[in-house]
């Protein structure tokens, strides 16, 4: 190719129009489905443009199509039925060693959250009245229906045409993120990850076949390990969670190319202290075991910037890619496009020219009703990511560069 | 000589609510006296070495001096008015929506410090300077370092251009009159300050500030303006030991998108003109972390020091000490070792919640330990 392309994780912040009429499904009010389709068919649009206008090679949907880049998967698989159950604590978020860290912020964090969420939602938040939350059970055979998906497909091939691009990927959830939900019909934990696992099969091969690009989300493998440990587990205790998922996400890849796969971890995109977020070079064993060509991790916040380094000690296999975050969504401050040549330079001097693709910390809304930036800063930061590739470019092809 | 990377911050730390009430007449004064000896503590626990008074007694580094000053007057504003710059035309909805919601361009609600924000002051009368705030905030922070553990101290102190910025003059006839009384106002409390024994940090984030605040400047007409209000503060500084002069630079501390920045490149010789030891600038958001390589070919004068930024306000995750070290020895490899202390990109008070911010300083420590190892 002959110069750094750059790309994203994947979650855009959903237009107005399209959140308000998710909210109000939300808040149980009748919507009109076809309106809701166009609502839905004019995001993916603006945002596919807004992509290849900001210089973004390998775009995707913005994940217009999902309420949350995890709970999308519980309205396509059968065999779970939702629940409202009281949140334990103040938030949904998950328990850790960060939040016994620092008790006073992650209270500000949290009711900061509630009141984001309830303002998107435009709901009103009850005083006094105790917080509930939706989770899902697992009370039967879990099988995945295509229907959304196919809808997902249709309207993302539509809004590339005409668009030049690179390619273009669709993001789902990993076996290890199917966060908020509780298994009650599989007699083993085995049995029921491996079940999640085939339902997703089903999605991550419709999609391959489609001719687009996989991205496996896997937040919650990384963050598990400060879960497990804040609640008085052991290292090997989340080694032996990890790695049944991890098998089970190879399960779900059987028989797709490997070249066609991309997987990304992060350690939780919340704007928080991440103080006992794991080294990533403990875990990067479980990363690299999953059979995929592309790599993406943080790598653009302060918490896991220096993590660039782990490379001179970890032989990245050949053929494989790294795409590393090179701008944060953890920051107001868009990223200036020379340090982001910096950072794709450094880790291309270490892994080769070849191997190193830009790419972002995280999304930039995990969910329908969450911005982790302003959108205006969101696209600046993907304009200024594009730029940077350009810089880094220059100064690793030389006159070689592709143009 | 030390031997060792040395650290320090930009000054303002996250007020207590009891400093808070002390500062607003509230409470007796004692309590403020009892709140800078636990900032103080609270430093040294963190492993800084050049300590402050975290600023407990100015409502806002840069207009705490209208209330030292005969001749000026508070009047109320409108909305964030000095932050309609370059950033804001580029960035309208953000700013709209931050404007609109609360801790996204601040933190938190310390009510000298917003008090301060929300009025203009206009200068309606000859300048002249009064001592007492800065006498009790000298013998708060001496009574402070009674027995502390400390490499040295400073007290930040705001340099006229950056006193002089969005304040109507209706007493002097020119603007630059208004400057220089400024100046001749501010020498008194830099001699106090340096007569005390403390360090004198002089904070001008309106040098790199001003090119984003006035849209109409072009690269010229801006760096005379600069070169002006470098004169006035190398005259306010005259006789003053320049190895006891800190001077702190930084594009303002509000957590906009920065896009519009000036590079230190196009201002670092303004700066390097202050008459000052060492020199404070940010280098540890994502704005400014690349500009480290500007000392590859511009030269740190001898007998200089530099202090960069090496955790910043402007996010919410602690930089790991892997990453500060990273960012010393970069530094450290470029100007000497012995030439650099390392520092936050800017004040932490009002900017972060307290617990992050102290939770900054630590890894801040840290991370110099770890450069220290590697660097000696």
């Amino acid at each position: 190719m002959n110069r750094i392309l750059t790309t994203h994780v994947g979650s855009l912040v959903r237009p107005k129009p399209l959140r308000d009429l998710l909210a109000a499904k939300e808040r149980g009010e009748q919507v009109d489905e076809t309106v809701l389709e166009q609502a839905t068919t004019e995001a993916v649009e603006d945002v596919v443009r807004r992509q290849a206008d900001a210089g973004i090679d390998v775009v995707d949907d913005g994940e217009m199509g999902k309420l949350t880049w995890i709970t999308y998967l519980y309205e396509r698989v059968s065999g779970l039925e939702p629940r409202m159950v009281p949140v334990e604590g103040t938030t949904i978020l998950p328990p850790s060693r960060d939040r016994q860290a620092f008790p006073e912020f992650y209270a500000e964090h949290d009711a900061a959250f509630a009141i984001e969420m309830a303002d998107a939602l435009q709901l009103e938040l009850a005083e006094g009245e105790s917080a509930q939350v939706k989770l899902w059970f697992c009370t039967g055979p879990l099988e995945y229906d295509a229907t959304r998906l196919e809808q997902d497909i249709a309207r993302f091939k539509a809004a590339l045409d005409g668009v030049e691009v690179t390619d273009a990927f669709l993001p789902v959830v990993a076996p290890a993120s199917v966060y908020w939900l509780r298994n009650e019909h599989y007699a083993t934990e085995e049995e029921f990850v491996f079940a999640v696992a085939d339902a997703l099969h089903v999605e991550y091969k419709a999609i391959v076949e489609a001719g687009l690009m996989l991205q496996v989300d896997d937040a919650v493998l990384m963050h598990e390990y400060d879960s497990i440990l804040a609640e008085g587990g052991s290292v090997e205790d989340y080694r032996r969670w990890a790695e049944l998922r991890v098998e089970a996400l190879v399960h779900a890849l059987r028989g797709l190319p490997e070249d066609r796969i991309r997987y990304h971890v992060c350690f939780g995109s919340w704007h928080g202290p991440h103080v006992h977020d794991p080294p990533l070079a403990d875990l990067i064993d479980l990363v690299l075991k999953v059979p995929a060509r592309y790599y993406l991790m943080e790598q653009g916040n302060p918490r896991h910037e220096h993590e660039w380094r782990i490379w001179e000690g970890v032989t990245l296999p050949e053929g494989k890619v790294l795409v590393p975050g090179v701008v944060t969504h953890h920051t107001t401050v868009v990223e200036h496009p020379e340090a982001v040549a910096q950072r794709l330079v450094r880790l291309a001097n270490v892994v080769g020219r070849d191997s190193v693709m830009g790419g972002t910390d995280c999304g930039f809304a995990q969910g329908a009703f969450i911005q982790r930036v302003h959108p205006t800063i969101q696209w600046a930061k993907l304009e200024a990511l594009a730029e940077g590739a350009r810089l880094a470019t220059k100064e690793l092809y030389g006159a070689e560069a592709a143009s | 000589m030390s031997d060792r990377i040395l650290t320090t911050h930009v000054g303002a730390l996250q007020r207590t609510p009891e400093a808070e009430a002390a500062l607003l007449g509230e409470a007796p004064v004692e309590e403020l006296t009892a709140a800078v000896a636990d900032v103080v503590r609270r430093q040294v626990e963190a492993g800084i070495d050049v300590v402050d008074d975290g600023e407990y007694g100015k409502s806002i580094w840069q207009w705490y001096v209208t209330e030292r000053l005969d001749g000026i007057e508070r009047k109320e504003r409108e909305g964030l008015a000095p932050l309609r710059g370059r950033d804001h035309l580029e960035f309208p909805d953000f700013y709209a929506y931050a404007l609109a919601t609360p801790n996204v361009l601040f933190h938190g609600s310390d009510r000298a410090f917003w008090n301060a924000i929300a009025t203009v002051p206009v200068c309606v009368g000859p300048i002249a300077y009064k001592a007492d705030p800065v006498e009790r905030d000298i013998a708060n922070l001496k009574a402070a370092l009674d027995g502390a553990d400390v490499a040295d101290a400073f007290m930040p102190a705001v340099a006229p251009a950056s006193a002089e910025v969005d304040m109507a003059n209706e007493h002097y006839a020119t603007q630059e009159e208004l400057l220089w009384a400024l100046a001749d106002a501010l020498r008194e409390e830099y001699r106090a300050i340096v007569d005390a024994g403390f360090q004198l940090q002089v904070d001008d984030a309106w040098i790199p500030a001003m090119w984003d605040h006035d849209p109409s400047l072009d690269l010229e007409t801006y760096r005379a303006y600069c070169r002006t209000r470098v004169e006035a503060l190398n005259h306010a500084l005259e006789g003053v030991p320049e190895d006891r002069v800190r001077y702190h630079l930084c594009w303002g501390s509000w957590h906009g998108p920065h896009a519009t920045d000036i590079p230190l490149a196009e201002i670092v010789d303004l700066m390097l003109a202050v008459d000052a030891g060492t020199y404070l600038v940010e280098a540890a958001n994502v704005r400014h972390e690349h500009e480290y390589h500007l000392w590859e070919t511009v030269e740190l004068p001898e007998g200089k020091k530099l202090a960069p930024g090496v955790v910043t306000h402007s996010t919410n995750l602690i930089e790991h000490p892997e990453l500060v070290a990273e960012r010393i020895v970069r530094f450290a490899d470029r100007v000497g070792r012995e030439n650099v202390i390392a520092s936050t990109d800017c004040g932490m008070g009002s900017r972060i919640h307290p617990e992050l911010g102290w939770a900054k300083l630590a890894t801040l420590a840290e991370g110099a330990r770890l450069a220290t190892e590697r660097l000696w």
